[in-house]
């Protein structure tokens, strides 16, 4: 399995996976989606009855959204996650929360206003602090307050989609397409065809350009009136893309979902080998 | 109601998008460009912000 890519941003990757069967790269996608470990809020307390500021105003605990929406949205909240995090079953403290395991957030604010995901400060290392300051939570008005402590822990979209770190996984066949220069009479009836414009026409000839960009729809097949061309897809190499919500980059997230794969692959083959 | 932190379909994150997009098609923009230049490419991720009802203001009177 060899890995070229093609465009890498901090949150999101394409790349040419060659060498490969289809099977190793749906096992791939599905690693990507539900297996890596990542950083969501789980427990949120929420202050009941009246809050009162440094100069005495009362404020109550009622926001116009049920406390269950606003606990849910924090928990889509994405958090920068430190992979060296254990998950609480796993861990030293037994699941009771520790810093090896946990990281505690508060929101304290008053109204009137919109409550943003960068309200949520973490109690302890600052590096923790919400990846999107921008995402609103819940509007409050001016009688209003929102007190509440929140304790993310590590776990795996397996369980929820709140642990999801990967999103939009996919991938296509490598298209090749096919261009019998003894046929084509360069009518350009397959340029018009085209929806994501892969060819072009060089000084009356036409030519596939970004092949990359074919879907393999066959519409410049059945466009061309001389049957020139052919449009099938590789099945050892492939194109993926997949984009993270940015608690882990692009990169680490590909890092660990091969890592995660090699162990599982691992583990299947010593149990093999057990079996003589 | 308010709008959603990610997308149904696929999981992106919009909320923090919401009020930008919005801003900026009351200031004259269309839609639809101000949505490709906040890098939303997928239709599911498009009509998050396209069909989203703001009631948050309509219901927070009656608290």
């Amino acid at each position: 399995m060899k890995i070229k890519f093609l465009e890498l941003t901090n949150t999101s990757a394409r790349f040419v996976l060659s060498d490969a069967t289809p099977a190793e790269a749906n096992a791939l996608r599905r690693t990507l989606l539900s297996e890596i470990p990542k950083l969501a809020i789980d427990k949120v307390e929420i202050l009941l009855g009246n809050i009162r500021d440094e100069s005495g105003k009362e404020y109550e605990s009622v926001t116009p959204l049920f406390d269950e929406i606003i606990v849910h949205r924090l928990a889509m909240v994405p958090l920068p996650t430190d992979l060296s995090m254990k998950f609480p079953s796993e861990c030293g403290c037994k699941g009771e929360g520790c810093q090896s395991c946990s990281v505690i957030y508060t929101i304290n604010k008053k109204g009137p206003g919109m409550v943003y995901s960068g309200d949520l400060i973490p109690l302890g290392d600052p590096k923790f602090k919400p990846v999107d300051d921008l995402i609103p939570i819940v509007k409050i008005n001016e009688k209003q307050a929102v007190l509440l402590y929140a304790t993310a822990i590590m776990g795996r979209a397996k369980e929820h989609a709140k642990w999801q770190v990967a999103h939009a996984v996919g991938y296509k066949y490598y298209p090749d397409v096919k261009i019998n220069g003894e046929k084509c009479t360069g009518c350009t009836e397959c340029i018009n065809s085209c929806p994501k414009k892969v060819f072009e026409n060089q000084d009356g000839k036409v030519v596939a350009k970004t092949v990359d960009a074919c879907d393999l729809c066959g519409a410049c097949v059945e466009a061309c009136p001389k049957g020139a061309l052919s449009v099938t897809g590789s099945e050892k190499d492939f194109i993926f893309t997949f984009e993270t919500d940015g608690s882990l980059s692009a990169k680490a997230a590909l890092i660990k979902a091969l890592d995660i794969l090699s162990t599982s692959f691992g583990r299947v083959k010593d149990t093999l080998s057990m079996l003589g | 109601m308010i709008i959603p932190v990610r997308c149904f379909t696929c999981g992106k994150v919009i909320g923090s998008y919401y009020e930008v997009f919005k801003r900026r098609v009351e200031g004259g923009e269309k839609p639809g460009e101000v949505l490709d230049s906040l890098g939303l490419k997928r239709y599911c991720c498009r009509r998050m912000l396209l069909t989203h009802a703001d009631l948050i203001d309509d219901i927070a009177k009656f608290d």
